[in-house]
């Protein structure tokens, strides 16, 4: 029992099955930016080198910063990612409820939020704070917008809190993608994994061309290499997330293995290319989206979830 | 003739206070804490043997069930710990009237959680009410007049409509005998909701539920410390929801509206006061904002009529008092080593206080409701509680309560929100040149937040096992509600487990590759000065100056919201009129004199 719920964790779906389909999906990320742009992009394996780079190089910490903090919160931030990885990936893989329910997971993919805004404010760098307060900011942004969205499959699903019954009542009656409130729900929710990945338009926490990476300045080395990674595995946890609320999950018989590669590079696709059409937007300006229109539009998902459409 | 275990509650911690005032200081300290460890040995034998009650001229004064069990062990729990967090430290200028005033509130309080007669629970609720007044009085700062003032009318005042409920229920139920136990009254007719609602603006008054709030954030920054910690933090909430908690459960049979009005006030306590939190600029007045957002959810939660949210509510009522206390206590450990709680003059002292950091920040993620802290248990339990009702409600019945429970999810968003920048403020970010002198809190200081901190976590690791199982769910089944299953799922053991090793492993990875080297702050070759620094408390400008909040800010800060300052404003002026009136003209008067024998004769033909 043990060594099967080690085996989650560490190897599928877990650590290293996330963390290696994410680097991978990052080379995906990297090639097609490129494209869009004119030009080659790196090799299939780059983003692998580039982490075992990282981890050779050397770490500078700023002497007077909070350095429990910035060392832990790189690690406790995959710590998390890990974690959510087996929690979504044991409902979507196994059809199996674990560690928590749709709740847990809401507040876990805070936390992450939260152990940037640590690392980030541990250093003392002015634009590491700019940056951290940023992070909080969008989160505030996004967060109401995305409990409205994880509002519907559960209503839709009879008021089941756990993945794995919700998955349950999607492959009996079908995914709620195809229904009005699961269509809107599903156009938010991926505006809201965008902010929550900071891509652009809402890359607005790094902004690497004006405070410098943000809450990252100052982190090199492992560290780096760490942070890195979990932005890459964000990018197998929220599709799947998606894809595991709304879209029914996947089947793996006959060709089903391809429509399930197909519907989750589908999301990741549709990701990049808003990543690469967009400029970044001010904050206010992602409040006012989020606030004023998404979070509306999410409600108006829940309402018609609630009247059964 | 044996004293009766119950009246020992009351008259040990009253007998030492009186004590107390004859006693050098020394010996107040120490037979403050005699006095309160013997409550809590007293109170664990209440939980081992049922005492029997206590009569007064063949009354029933005194008497304890479970959930009067459940509010006193924790009053003698948390007295404890901010007694030993108050025994080095205290101003020196006040710590005599203190450790007066200290065993006393603890009698008072004990006195009004066990009184079972009306009369009783009027004098102890009335005089927790004067003890918290003093306590007000012994603060330093220039408004601290004007706050005990307004203290005093917003919680005394409310003794007024205590006292309407008692009678409106006597007349009632006469053979109720002044008894406030196990009435279940039914809400029928105008005279039982006037009672309802004025036992609840009591109730509310005392433990700060939106709109009777105001005095909570101001009382949190005029008064000592170790006070508000006591408190409006801990013993006042306590009270306060304990009354809520019996008129609810026990006083009256509550119907499905107003079940509604509760979880709708619940949910705007939470929002309101949490988004005043976000911009505040003091950190006390941070903290006193939190005090009462936290309230909303333990309405929300007890007021929602499901019993799991019950259970949620209850738990979140100690949870509050534990980590709300525990971070009050942070700051003031901050503040007697810095001087002040401005937290644009504070900054990166996780360096300096780094034991004091981490019990902050413990407490900080517990009240966000970050798994797998204590905040979170409850919170996901009211959560639950309200999807439970959800889930068999009319279509708008269910669109309503989802509304509330999106805000008051949303609603746990803010708080992180604030405490992030609380944390950023004090103890991240850049340290000012002034501070580099400040050191860790005294030994008793951070055992006293320690202890906390690690009920915090205790609490969200062992809900089941340590505070649902031996406090809460008795509670429910003295009540013979039935607990239902949960829709949901969570194992914070697990989860922690798992987290840890995968934490570990990052570890060794970084611990395997490290090469570290220490350099100063880069910023692109430009140096890092000072005045580069980012003090955390301006983060939420761009919120507090957008469109529709803008406005309600404004007004928020211009003080339209708070009911003491508003209805102050409105017997102002009808008093200017009626002295603008008497202006001292013998022709104005005969003309009044003319006026109100008009308006007898009209009245009485």
């Amino acid at each position: 029992m043990i060594a099967w719920i080690l085996f989650h964790l560490f190897v599928f779906p877990g650590m290293l099955f996330t963390g290696i389909l994410g680097l991978f999906v990052g080379w995906y990320d990297r090639k097609l930016s490129a494209r869009v742009q004119f030009r080659k992009g790196p090799p299939l394996f780059q983003n692998f080198n580039d982490f075992f780079k990282l981890l050779g190089k050397e770490t500078i910490i700023v002497k007077e910063a909070v350095k429990s903090v910035f060392i832990i919160a790189p690690l406790a931030a995959f710590a998390i990612l890990t974690l959510i990885s087996t929690i979504i990936g044991l409902a979507l893989f196994y059809q199996r409820g674990f560690g928590g329910d749709i709740f847990v997971v809401m507040y876990l993919t805070m936390t992450f939020s939260v152990m940037v805004i640590l690392g980030g404010s541990a250093t003392g760098n002015v634009y590491s704070s700019i940056g951290a307060g940023r992070e909080m900011k969008l989160l505030l942004a996004d967060e109401l917008a995305f409990i409205l969205v994880l509002l519907v499959p559960v209503i839709k699903s009879g008021y089941q809190l756990q993945f794995d019954q919700i998955l349950a009542v999607q492959q009996t009656s079908g995914p709620f993608i195809g229904s009005a409130s699961g269509i809107i729900a599903f156009i938010i929710g991926m505006l809201c994994i965008q902010a929550k990945m900071t891509l652009a338009p809402f890359n607005i926490p790094e902004a690497e061309t004006e405070i410098v990476e943000g809450p990252f300045m100052e982190y090199s080395g492992p560290l780096l290499a760490f942070w890195k990674l979990n932005h890459y595995m964000m990018y197998v946890i929220f599709p799947f997330l998606l894809i595991l609320l709304f879209w029914g999950g996947f089947q793996f018989q006959g060709i089903g293995i391809l429509w399930a590669v197909l519907k989750y590079v589908l999301i990741v696709t549709v990701m990049i290319i808003i990543k690469n059409t967009n400029p970044r937007i001010r904050i206010d300006t992602a409040l006012n989206f989020f606030w004023r229109y998404a979070s509306p539009v999410a409600f108006i998902g829940v309402i018609l979830a609630v009247l059964g459409v | 003739m044996a004293i009766n275990e119950l009246s020992l509650l009351v008259l040990v911690p009253f007998i030492v206070a009186l004590l107390n005032i004859f006693l050098p200081v020394i010996l107040r300290k120490f037979l403050s804490v005699a006095a309160v460890v013997y409550l809590i040995i007293l109170n664990y034998q209440l939980f081992i043997n049922v005492a029997p009650d206590a009569y007064l001229f063949d009354v029933a004064i005194f008497s304890v069930d479970k959930l009067s069990l459940f509010i006193l062990a924790f009053i003698q729990i948390l007295s404890i710990i901010i007694l030993v967090f108050s025994l080095k430290g205290v101003n020196t200028d006040i710590q005599k009237s203190f450790f007066v005033l200290y065993p006393m509130t603890v009698a008072f309080c004990n006195g009004a959680v066990i009184s079972v007669h009306v009369i009783g629970f009027l004098i102890f609720w009335g005089l927790s009410g004067i003890a918290l007044y003093f306590f007000n009085l012994l603060g330093t700062s220039k408004s601290t007049p004007d706050t005990a003032k307004k203290t005093f009318i917003i919680v005394g005042g409310s003794d007024v409509f205590l006292i309407l409920g008692f009678v409106l229920i006597w007349f009632l139920m006469p053979q109720s005998n002044w008894s406030l136990w196990n009435l279940k009254l039914g809400l029928s007719g105008e005279l039982a909701y006037i009672a309802f609602f004025a036992l609840l603006i009591a109730a509310f008054a005392k433990g700060g539920g939106f709109p009777l709030h105001s005095w909570v954030p101001d009382y949190s920054k005029d008064a000592p410390v170790e006070s508000v910690a006591f408190l409006p933090a801990s013993l006042d909430k306590l009270l306060g929801i304990y009354l809520f908690a019996r008129i609810v459960l026990s006083v009256f049979t509550v119907n499905i509206g107003i079940h509604l009005f509760l979880i709708t006030i619940g949910t705007l306590t939470i929002i309101f006061a949490v988004m005043m939190a976000m911009i505040q600029h003091n950190g006390r007045k941070l903290l006193g904002y939190h005090a009462v957002s936290q309230v909303g959810y333990m309405i929300l939660g007890i007021g929602s009529g499901s019993v799991i949210a019950i259970i949620g509510g209850l738990f979140h009522l100690i949870n509050n008092t534990i980590y709300k206390s525990n971070l009050f206590l942070s700051l003031g450990s901050v503040e007697k080593q810095t001087g002040t709680n401005n937290l644009e003059e504070l900054g990166g002292l996780g360096n300096k206080m780094p034991l004091t950091f981490l019990f902050a920040l413990i407490a900080a993620l517990s009240i966000s409701g970050i798994p797998p802290f204590n905040g979170f248990y409850s919170k996901w339990m009211i959560y639950q509680g309200i999807l439970d009702i959800a889930k068999t409600a009319s279509p708008g019945y269910q669109i309503w309560l989802l509304v509330c429970l999106v805000l008051a999810v949303f609603g746990s968003a803010l708080t992180l929100a604030s405490f992030m920048k609380f944390i950023h403020a004090v103890f991240l970010g850049r340290r000012p040149k002034i501070l580099d002198n400040v050191h860790e809190a005294p030994s008793n200081q951070w055992l006293a937040t320690g202890i906390l901190a690690l009920i915090c976590i205790l609490f969200g690791l062992f809900a089941i096992e340590i505070p649902l199982k031996r406090f809460i769910l008795p509670i429910m089944s003295e009540y013979g509600l039935e607990v239902p299953a949960v829709l949901g799922y969570y194992n914070p053991l697990l989860l922690v487990a798992l987290f840890g090793s995968v934490l570990l492993i990052g570890l060794v990875v970084y611990w395997g590759t490290r090469k570290v080297r220490f350099d100063e702050i880069y910023l692109g070759g430009m140096d890092a000065l000072e005045h580069f620094r980012v003090m955390g408390t301006e983060f939420y400008n761009e919120i507090r100056n957008m469109k529709p909040l803008k406005g309600l800010y404004d007004g928020a800060e211009k003080k339209y919201f708070d009911i003491y300052d508003v209805s102050s404003k409105c017997s102002f002026s009808i008093t200017r009129f009626f002295k603008a009136v008497h202006n001292g003209q013998l022709q104005l008067y005969n003309l009044w004199i003319v006026l109100g024998v008009l308006i007898l004769l009209w009245v009485v033909l």
